[in-house]
């Protein structure tokens, strides 16, 4: 979706206007419910790892346009400041990406919660927000794939920013679609200070095809 | 005689899925609720005897129903079954008084595995 080689999104003609059908409303209630499984499961996971409660979110679900997702997601992580981010492409039935966002501030006390020496150098806090992101996404990909009854895979996480202002990190013309469907969840370890959220955004084609398995998901339950 | 059972969650989808996982041979009177006022009113109308309760919810959340059911004395049996999986979150509605808290999505065995250890079914 961004300027990478491991991403590949179907590319569009940005001066085609698409038009994205809404969702029903089954499955837009569907689509929350499954992702309340899968960002619950990540929630547990980074739990288990800070050894803390992790306070989750009610996810949020949206269909951006390219022309709106900066301000979209700034008012979502509602952080204008410095931040440091993961991403990873999942493909196989549905494409997309998801990216973990770190607060600056969460970065650092990432360490701290982790019980590791907390004046990490650099390539140690590297490995530490690569390792959270892994797991957050992970689970989040595990848990959509299993309660979808779909295939997902996930690729290795990638550093995507380093105490960078948000605008910086996404760059709209350098993202490949002009719809997408934005999926964000927001943990927050209240006692420690530690913020992260977990974004996921799958493009055009992919919003089509999760309509289909959405049906699918909605068919077996009725049965 | 039908037990009655209320099953609470915002969610349309998230409701069948419980109600899905109930075992088909008991014998239940079965109500609906989308919050936790619903579900309040469902036990004050005798509609409640076991329940099982989602956690996130608009209006008025799980946690909020349990407390509510104990100021108010209910002998209502509530599981509670949510996509928040971690030990605290169960340790917080146990001490609320729920008797068991199932994860989502849910499963009938982990439904009938509960029923058989309060007696219920």
């Amino acid at each position: 979706m961004y300027c990478t080689n491991t991403v590949s999104f179907k590319s569009v003609n940005k001066t085609i206007t698409m038009s994205i059908p809404p969702y029903t409303e089954d499955q837009n209630d569907a689509l929350q419910e499954v992702v309340n499984i899968a960002m619950g499961q990540a929630g547990d996971s980074l739990a288990r790892i800070l050894g803390n409660f992790v306070a989750l979110s009610v996810p949020r679900i949206r269909l951006v346009t390219v022309e709106d997702v900066i301000k979209t997601v700034t008012d979502m992580v509602d952080n204008n400041a410095k931040i440091s981010a993961v991403r990873q492409a999942f493909s196989n039935s549905l494409r997309g990406e998801a990216i973990v966002v770190f607060a600056q501030a969460g970065a650092d006390d990432l360490a701290d919660l982790m019980g590791y020496d907390t004046d990490l150098d650099r390539s140690a806090e590297q490995e530490l927000l690569l390792e959270v992101g892994n797991l957050l996404v992970g689970a989040v990909i595990t848990g959509i794939s299993e309660t979808l009854k779909t295939d997902l895979n996930f690729s290795a996480p990638s550093l995507m920013a380093e105490r960078t202002p948000l605008d910086q990190v996404l760059v709209p013309e350098q993202l490949s679609w002009s719809h997408a469907l934005l999926m964000e969840v927001n943990f927050t370890v209240e006692s420690r200070d530690f913020n992260c959220h977990l974004l996921m955004f799958m493009a055009e084609e992919a919003i089509d095809t999760l309509r289909s398995i959405l049906d699918e998901f909605i068919d077996r339950i009725q049965e | 005689m039908a037990v009655p059972v209320t099953v609470v969650d915002d969610s349309k989808i998230s409701r069948k899925m419980v109600i899905r996982a109930l075992p088909p041979q008991w014998n239940i009177e079965l109500t609906q609720a989308e919050n936790g006022e619903e579900a309040l009113a469902a036990c004050r109308d005798g509609k409640a005897e076991v329940m099982f309760l989602d956690l996130t919810m608009p209006v008025m959340d799980g946690y909020q129903v349990l407390e509510q059911l104990q100021k108010e004395q209910f002998n209502t049996f509530v599981v509670v079954i949510s996509a928040d999986i971690q030990p605290k979150a169960q340790e917080r509605v146990k001490k609320l008084g729920a008797i068991a808290f199932i994860k989502k999505p849910v499963k009938t065995l982990d439904i009938e595995n509960v029923l058989h250890e309060y007696g219920i079914v």
